[in-house]
């Protein structure tokens, strides 16, 4: 067997079979599955990367198929597609998840799921492996709905808690929300292209044979599905909920793998998506929208989770941003795909971060951990500055050079707004990463007034944590991850952070600082040659400037010496109210969800089922019954009447067989 | 069709080991439990063995009906035992097979009238075996009526809610669903003009248009009933709840598909130009069935209704893709009605066990049960969802080949259906979350997780589903082989 084709089924399927080990010989056992899992976590990453070197610089993708079903009009290949865009990813993904699994040897040691959480990890990997490397859209659907499978169990991992069955549901179902629009693209192409082949999709012969309404239609169709995992509007409600999960669930699932699978497809299918004009016009309004929403959002959160999530919405859709405007302007997906990969590492690394921050000291909120000493714990303090600074752009972070390519090719439109906007999303982005960065580094005297008003108050503000209209019973939701026995209350200040959660940041960090330098040799490899980029002095400067500013900006709150630890934002209490109501689209799906779903079809569907439906039933059955004892009056048990009506009887018979002849 | 006679009557063998096994049971007395559950078992087991022998060892190179027996019976009416294997009743074959061997082990706890209860799932089953392999329609006719009565007996003796409601509700729909079937057979046998039962003799008269049309509509109404085809569907859920786990089992995993299986076997095989005519009105109330059994289901509180609706809607997907007439269509509707066989036996199974225990199926009373049994919550879970529709599940394949179908033949019911499966997951997700995660109810804390042998007919269901959900040409290939001539015949 082809050595490529071995270490491609041997990453979907080693991962799989763990999963299935585990779930029924031993989730009892936690070593055991943590061994188990590992095994099947290490293999696939030294597979992805020994690919990754063996096949740098391939010019021809290699294409793996065999039939898993064949019907008569669907046939379903089964087969793994590797160029150097599923390469790139297959790494990614490989690396992160490994990480994710050695960090959360520390970080959920001692939880009685350990076990099972092992194997959801597995499970999810094997997912999110198999999506990448699929060779059909059909396939990749089929992955994609197991991404959103395991990411359900994960997301919803503490179960008993309300607040995370309710996240875990809530992510599922507002996926499938928008892979029902993903699946009637492809139920499209099926009929009226015949073929979900990528590589026959991207083909440049595929659109010319296609009528520009279906190219458009199936496009924004898919994009419902991109926009369902990727978090766009207005179906992003899902992911700051995710955030109930534990730590490295949120660090694995909104770093590089399950959100970032939605822009993954857009680049996977990238040239047949940007053969239409229209679409990549609708996705890039999206996306700028989403940008602008969800930073701002973020600038009212005091759940550092839900700083880094919000921050995680506006980069993907600044992702989307980029890779749309290359759709319109006919540049390439590099832009986008490069951030992709540069914010899998730096966001990876702040949500783990967060996750020191969160285990040793049991809360999510910033304030609180700067109060408890949180600059103390120097190695998650350190490498989540260094991530904060590639979220902003900071030279010589990974997110400069992957940010000013995004700006560059919003640039090329002739359109100038979307850059002004995407330059104002950097701003806030800068501003609200710096607003906890400096909350956590310089925490003030003990009796400054701010304390009152962070340590107690978030409950009430209902900050971030899904709006109160829900009802979810957030209660318990600050304290949830000490709630569930990590075991550290152990943990002093005299000691910080294990190595097995260090480990991974160091690691990342590294990432965030080399990826960066990397861009010529990726550009080359991804895109078979490397164009010089005419870099615009005027766009540079801009880029870094609005990113210095809003750091600045964030100094003037919150860093310098005489901040008064209230946002900007403060001044305007209005437009404060709408952001940290999330611009009340959580209220609009929930009050949709009650007065459509519930309210109307439900209400109704069931009332007409027992009232009218069965009510017709019962009411012949019962008139049956009516009939029959009023008929039974006829019954009178008189000889006489009997007779009587024997004798009519015959008569009339008689009479009609002489009449008849 | 070709006909291929067997070596070995495999399916005399099937059909009468239910029947040895009632025998032997009759001559037991009821104080020997752990006998009866035997002889039960093993019985049930060689029908379960040999339902595998037939799929596994039916060649589809070859196809055409294989394993044909075929001996007169009453010449002068023309009936003949004629029975057979072919593409698609393979599939059903080896459900039954599943469904009665597991149900067998899901009842091995029940303490009350053990013999009789026995007995009367043996010839239940026996009935289920004989329609689907049955090719002379009136013994098609007569295995079908002997599998619903004992259901009569079963649901009254040992069911529970309402179960006298039930059991002569669920009597009364379905001795209606007869009354139209008789005729439109009889007009069928009548107007033939060759007095035969024989359906493959039968198929190759040219009924006139108009005897196809009327008798197409009385046998899809007929054998709707059964299929809980909206609206005449309100008996199946009221019936499931009160029915004994096993017989929910067999009842919503196999009994359903024997309306389903005689749409396709007898009326659209028999009366083609019937079902051309009928087709529209057949896709629209598989689409309405699908849309509204998941927004009704939405609304339930009891565990075994929100199964008996969410069968609803997945039997709208079976009728949806019959009614398409295409391959990929029937293909789909075949492998629905064994995936939905499947699904809904482990959902039943699951169920009975925890409602064994608490005695309560209330949703919100529940609450919190992953913590007491989680082997037990994660079967319920699994098919859950499997409802939802997640690949790596039979019904995955089953329901992509039919909305594609569906899509193509009627784009805007198609359409609906698809729509539909976001309520769907919303549905089984709700149910998931408040009746197994959240907080554990304090009264059933004391309760034991499921032991290893209880565990196994679940973990056998669990086992069919993951296989054909990840390898669905095994299942695919071998429906093809009747769905391609069967539609090249109408």
């Amino acid at each position: 067997m082809d050595p490529i084709l071995l270490g491609c089924l041997l990453c979907v399927i080693l991962p799989l079979v763990a999963f299935g080990l585990i779930m029924i010989f031993t989730w009892r056992r936690p070593n055991l599955s943590l061994a188990i899992s590992l095994v099947a976590s290490t293999i696939p990453l030294i597979i992805a990367w020994t690919m990754l070197f063996k096949l740098w610089g391939i010019k021809e993708p290699l294409i793996f198929t065999f039939n898993w079903l064949v019907s008569d009009l669907v046939k379903v290949p089964f087969g793994f597609l590797i160029d150097p865009v599923s390469l790139i990813m297959l790494v990614i993904v490989a690396t992160i998840s490994w990480l994710i699994q050695i960090y959360s040897i520390g970080y959920m040691g001692g939880d009685p799921g350990f076990g099972r959480y092992y194997a959801d990890l597995s499970l999810f990997a094997m997912s999110m492996l198999g999506l990448v490397i699929s060779s059909g859209l059909l396939q990749l659907y089929v992955f994609w709905e197991l991404v959103g499978l395991s990411s359900y169990l994960l997301i919803g991992f503490w179960y008993e808690k309300f607040s995370a069955s309710e996240a875990g549901k809530k992510a599922f179902v507002v996926t499938r929300f928008g892979d029902v629009g993903f699946f009637m693209g492809l139920v499209f192409l099926t009929i009226f292209f015949g073929s979900l082949d990528i590589a026959g999709l991207n083909a440049a012969a595929a659109s010319d044979k296609m009528p520009p309404w279906l190219i458009t239609t199936s496009a924004l169709l898919i994009f419902c599905g991109i926009a369902g995992k990727s978090a766009q509007f207005p179906i992003h409600v899902w992911l700051p909920d995710a955030m109930e999960g534990p730590t490295p669930v949120s660090a694995l699932l909104h770093s590089a793998t399950m959100v970032a699978a939605g822009v993954y497809l857009l680049t996977r299918i990238f040239p047949f998506m940007a053969a239409s004009a229209t679409a990549m016009l609708i996705i890039l309004a999206i996306a700028t929208l989403t940008m602008i929403l969800s930073s701002t959002i973020g600038m009212v959160a005091t759940d550092i989770k839900q700083v880094w999530a919000y921050s995680t919405v506006s980069q993907l859709a600044f992702m989307a941003m980029g890779l749309s405007a290359a759709g319109l302007a006919h540049g390439t997906l590099f832009a986008g795909y490069f951030h992709l990969t540069t914010h899998a590492a730096f966001k990876a690394l702040l949500f783990l971060c967060a996750g020191a921050f969160i285990h040793h000291f049991g809360t999510n909120n910033f304030f609180v951990m700067s109060k408890e000493g949180g600059r103390k714990l120097t190695i998650p303090m350190v490498t989540v500055t260094i991530a904060a600074l590639a979220l902003c752009g900071i030279f010589p972070m990974a997110g400069f050079f992957s940010k000013e390519l995004i700006l560059g090719t919003l640039a090329h439109l002739d359109n100038k707004i979307w850059v002004l906007l995407g330059l104002f999303g950097a701003f806030l982005t800068s501003y609200y990463t710096f607003r906890v960065i400096f909350v956590m580094l310089f925490p003030r005297a003990d009796d400054h007034p701010a304390w009152e008003q962070y340590w107690e108050e978030p409950e009430p503000h209902g900050h971030g944590h899904g709006d109160d209209a829900h009802g979810h019973g957030h209660g318990d939701a600050h304290a949830h991850d000490d709630a569930h026995g990590h075991g550290h209350g152990g943990h002093g200040d005299s000691h910080g952070v294990p190595w097995v959660m260090s480990f991974p940041l160091l690691v990342l960090a590294g990432f965030t600082l080399v990826l960066g330098f990397l861009q010529t040799p990726l550009e080359t490899f991804l895109l078979g040659k490397s164009e010089p980029h005419e870099m615009s002095f005027v766009l540079l400067a801009s880029a870094v400037g609005v990113a210095l500013a809003g750091i600045g900006m964030a100094w003037l709150d919150w860093g310098r010496k005489t901040a008064s630890w209230q946002g900007f934002i403060k001044q305007i209490p209005a437009l404060e109210t709408f952001f940290i109501q999330k611009w009340y689209i959580d209220h609009f799906w929930r009050w949709f969800l009650d007065t459509f779903i519930y309210g109307v079809f439900s209400k109704w569907f069931t009332y007409n089922d027992r009232r009218v439906v069965d009510g017709g039933v019962d009411a012949v059955a019962f008139s049956c019954i009516g009939g029959g004892r009023w008929l039974s009056f006829i019954q009178t048990a008189f000889l006489q009447f009997n007779l009587l009506f024997m004798v009519v009887v015959l008569a009339a018979v008689g009479i009609y067989l002489l009449m008849g002849r | 069709m070709t006909e291929h006679l067997a070596s070995f009557p495999y399916l005399s063998c099937m059909l009468l080991s239910p029947v040895a096994g009632l025998f032997i049971l009759l001559f037991l007395k009821e104080e020997q439990r752990t006998l009866i559950r035997g002889v039960s078992l093993v019985s049930a087991g060689m029908a379960f063995a040999l339902s595998i022998y037939t799929f596994v060892a039916y060649d589809k190179q070859l196809g055409g009906l294989q394993f044909v027996e075929k001996y007169e019976w009453v010449k002068g009416f023309g009936i003949t035992y004629f029975v057979g294997v072919e593409g698609m009743n393979a599939p059903l074959l080896l459900l039954t097979g599943i469904v009665i061997f597991t149900g067998v082990l899901t009842m091995w706890e029940l303490q009350d009238r053990v013999k009789e209860y026995f007995i009367f799932q043996l010839a239940l089953v026996t009935g289920v075996f004989g329609v689907f392999m049955s090719y002379d329609l009136f013994f098609f006719f007569l295995f079908y009526e002997i599998a619903v009565v004992p259901m009569y007996i079963l649901i009254l003796i040992w069911g529970s809610t309402r179960k006298e409601y039930a059991a002569m509700k669920l009597t009364l729909y379905l001795m209606a669903g007869s009354g139209l079937i008789i005729p439109g057979m009889l007009l069928l046998y009548s107007s033939s003009g060759i007095a035969t039962f024989n359906m493959v003799a039968l198929h190759a008269v040219q009924f006139s248009p108009w005897i196809q049309k009327v008798v197409f509509v009385l046998l899809l109404l007929g054998f709707g009933v059964l299929a809980a085809v909206w609206p005449f569907h309100t008996w199946s859920p009221v019936g499931h709840v009160a029915a004994p786990t096993a017989v929910s089992m067999l009842h919503a995993g196999v009994l359903m598909k024997l309306g389903s299986f005689a749409i396709l076997r007898v009326a659209m095989y028999l009366c083609p130009q019937g079902f051309q005519y009928w087709a529209e009105f057949m896709g629209l109330l598989a689409a309405v069935g699908i849309v509204y059994g998941v927004f009704v289901g939405l609304a339930q509180t009891d565990l075994k209704y929100v199964i008996g609706y969410s069968s609803v809607s997945h039997m709208g997907i079976v009728g949806l893709g019959l009614a398409t007439g295409t391959v990929d269509g029937l293909n789909g509707a075949v492998f629905q009605m064994f995936a939905h066989g499947v699904m809904t036996a482990l959902f039943f199974s699951a169920v009975g066990f925890i409602y064994d225990r608490t005695h309560t199926r209330e949703i919100h009373e529940l609450g919190g049960f992953s913590k007491i049994m989680p082997v037990a919550s994660a079967f319920f879970i699994t098919a859950a969802l499997c409802g939802a529709g997640v690949p790596g599940m039979a019904s995955f394949w089953a329901e992509l080949l039919v909305l594609i179908a569906a899509v193509q033949v009627f784009p805007v019911r198609g359409l609906a259906a698809i729509a539909a499966l976001v309520v769907g997951a919303l549905f089984a997700l709700r149910v998931v979350q408040n009746t197994f995660f959240n907080k554990p109810n304090p009264k059933f804390v004391h309760f034991e997780d499921v032991s290893p042998f209880l565990g196994l007919p679940r973990m056998i269901l669990i086992g069919f589903l993951i296989f054909f959900g990840i390898f669905p040409q095994t299942m695919v290939s071998l429906i093809k082989t009747s769905i391609v001539p069967f539609i090249k015949g109408m």
